[in-house]
């Protein structure tokens, strides 16, 4: 399993290459080109997690007007290891989803009484009718890691100035082969993405936004997913509280805990 | 002025003169043989493939009339539960009172994930009253292992091929993830009680069939299911039992109901009701065959006999009864034709009527509501068409030819030019 922490010191040779501070919010003077591959090792600073635990409500809404709302508590560890619960609605309270790595999930419903691995195709649907995936839902891959970026353009978006990057897959196992960024050049935060398939049809639009500041990262407490395959309905994820870098035992990421065998 | 044809029977000179060149005769009567032969059977057996796939359609897809929530025919290929017919234990009561009714079913369809030892595969899931839906989607005779689900109990009926590929035997329970009527996740853990053949390749190789209270409990649809079929006394009255129910059930639930009848559900139906136009290109392509056979030798027999024809115009026969000459001798080897092909594509087509004809291997993997064994289903009216049909097309073929006669001059003709 892989940790990450931010490396203040690369960080600062960084900004001192460019001859500006981290709080002056750029990272080269006016007319130079940003490093692309610097910006993504910014933005797995504000992102990349160690450990956290978070409580989130997901709201689905739908063409019609209808919301559903759902409410869930998770733990995650690395880029790989997540354990997800929903606590309401009480017709959905109980439902549980553990992730190991990109290839074991599982889920946990009470009314079946037993966890069922995923995989394949089902990691692509929907997490509870949601537009986000369990994959999406779950994983907390590492840009610079996982993905190479080609600097496009400046734009203003929502008053923010942005670069945005086009970035591509470093492996084939990533569920988004390419993706595009609007990253925030004071914050380092992805505003906007879209994620694209292999064929370069567009999949994903996420809005990020609620930016807030959790120690020394900026972090996005919500997150608004269009999922161009699920027409009817868009998705918010507004995080309502977080805990980073916490220790999480090793027993949360079991399937024992998973059918509830700690309860 | 002297006619010595005219109290000629014509018929029984034509019938003579066929038999002039047996060898020529026999090959234009074989054209019109085959082609009528084709006829009859065509008619029999595709007649008889459609049939059954509109039954088939009826009884598993459509019944007569479909009753869905407003919304569902448009979003039907995600089979969305939230797209409901609530309050079923009130509506159904009230659709069985038509007089224009025979039955009404009630099912959900819905997309499944099985899981068996820790494999994922897709399924589609029904959930069904097996009781009532003797004489319709006959559940209950499709058992050929085990034995059916029980309402009440969290037992699968599963299709025979899904259960040779998942390698599932009577006994396995399997666990089944879906969506719910709220579109967040549900699922059930079930026991596989039996194995169902149904005839039908997309059925047995994706079905599985569950007590629709259960399902009902697994998707969350309380009281409610995605459709209800409804089956007419008189099918061609579905039109009057739609509109009928459109007013009966108006107003009772809320977001609205749609109800469709089977013609109006899909193109499949449409395009089997248009199958009077494909019967009619087939007849034409199979008489153009014939026709032109008929043409080619009857042009010979014009060209051969060229000096006789001359011989009877000298001696004071008329073109016109030359003419009707030659159409006889069309028309007695299109008699012959005709009968016989009649007489054996009935033949072959009663014979299929009885043993069917097994398409399994052409149909595997098809997503189509059709039998693996098709029979046939002849009418008299089958080859009395191509008879007659058979006839026409000799008789009209011969015209071509003989049309030469009309232009000869008998001086000519003499010297055989």
């Amino acid at each position: 399993m892989r940790t990450f922490s931010i490396n203040h010191r690369l960080l600062g040779i960084a900004l001192l290459a460019c001859g500006l501070t981290a709080a002056s919010g750029t990272i080269c003077p006016a007319g130079a080109q940003p490093d692309p591959e610097e910006i993504l090792r910014r933005i797995d600073s504000n992102i990349m997690i160690s450990s956290a635990r978070m409580t989130a409500r997901m709201s689905v809404q739908y063409s019609n007007g209808e919301t559903r709302t759902m409410e869930f508590i998770s733990w995650s560890q690395g880029t790989d290891r997540s354990f997800l619960e929903f606590t309401s609605p009480p017709r959905d309270a109980g439902s549980r989803f553990l992730r190991i790595d990109s290839n074991r999930m599982w889920i946990f419903l009470p009314r079946v009484g037993k966890s069922v691995r995923i995989q394949g195709h089902m990691l692509r649907q929907g997490l509870m009718g949601s537009d986000f995936s369990f994959g999406d839902a779950t994983e907390n891959p590492s840009m610079v890691d996982d993905y190479s970026a080609i600097m496009e353009r400046e734009e203003i978006l929502n008053d923010r100035s942005t670069f945005v990057l086009y970035l591509e897959a470093k492996r084939d196992d990533l569920a988004y082969p390419s993706r595009r960024i609007w990253v925030d050049s004071q914050h380092w935060l992805p505003l906007k993405e879209e994620r694209y398939a292999k064929s370069g049809k567009l999949l994903k639009t996420m809005i990020l936004g609620d930016v807030r500041r959790v120690g020394d990262r900026w972090y996005p407490f919500r997150l608004e997913l269009n999922n161009a395959l699920q027409a009817d309905t868009s998705t918010t994820l507004q995080i309502i509280e977080m805990e980073l870098d916490i220790p999480i035992p090793a027993e949360v990421f079991t399937l024992r805990n998973l059918e509830g065998g700690d309860e | 002025m002297f006619n010595p044809v005219a109290k000629m029977p014509l018929f029984r000179l034509a019938a003579r003169n066929a038999r002039r060149n047996t060898r020529r005769s026999l090959l234009t009567a074989i054209a019109i043989l085959v082609a009528v032969m084709s006829v009859t059977f065509t008619f029999g057996y595709v007649g008889g493939a459609i049939n059954d796939m509109m039954d088939i359609y009826a009884r598993t897809q459509s019944g007569h009339v479909r009753i869905t929530h407003k919304e569902y025919p448009d979003r039907e290929r995600f089979l969305p539960l939230h797209l409901n017919v609530p309050h079923v234990s009130e509506l159904l009561p009230i659709i069985r009172t038509h007089p224009a009714v025979e039955g009404v079913v009630a099912r959900i369809r819905t997309a499944v994930l099985i899981d068996f030892q820790n494999e994922n595969s897709p399924g589609l899931l029904i959930g069904a009253d097996f009781e009532r839906e003797l004489g319709y989607f006959d559940i209950l005779d499709m058992v050929v292992e085990g034995r059916a689900p029980q309402p009440g109990s969290a037992e699968i009926l599963i299709g025979a091929i899904l259960a040779e590929q998942l390698e599932v035997a009577v006994g396995d329970t399997l666990i089944l993830l879906g969506q719910t009527a709220y579109r967040s996740m549900g699922g059930i853990r079930a026991e596989v009680t039996g194995m169902a053949r149904s005839g039908l390749d997309p059925v047995d190789r994706n079905v599985l069939f569950m007590p629709l209270d259960q399902v009902q409990l697994m998707t969350d649809l309380h009281d409610g299911t995605t459709e209800i079929l409804v089956f007419a006394e008189d099918p061609e009255q579905a039109g009057l039992l739609a509109n009928s129910l459109k007013a009966e059930l108006d107003g009772l639930v809320i977001g609205g109901l749609e109800i469709q009848t089977w013609k109006d559900q899909g193109a499949l139906v449409q395009m089997m009701e248009s199958s009077g136009s494909i019967f009619g290109v087939v007849i034409f392509i199979l008489m153009l065959m014939a026709g032109l056979i008929i043409i080619n030798t009857m042009l010979m027999t014009v060209l051969e006999r060229t000096q006789e024809f001359g011989m009877l115009s000298a001696m004071g026969m008329r073109r016109g009864n030359i003419v009707a000459l030659i159409l006889n001798e069309g028309l007695v080897i299109g008699i012959v034709g005709a009968l016989l092909g009649g007489i054996i594509g009935s033949g072959l087509s009663l014979w299929l009527e009885q043993h069917g004809f097994n398409i399994s291997a052409a149909m595997e993997g098809m997503d189509f509501p059709m039998k693996n064994i098709i029979y046939s289903d002849w009418k008299l009216i089958h080859p009395i068409i191509g008879f007659f049909v058979g006839i026409a097309t000799a008789v009209g073929a011969t015209l071509i030819p003989a049309r030469r006669i009309v232009r000869l001059k008998p001086a000519e003709a003499l010297r055989g030019k």
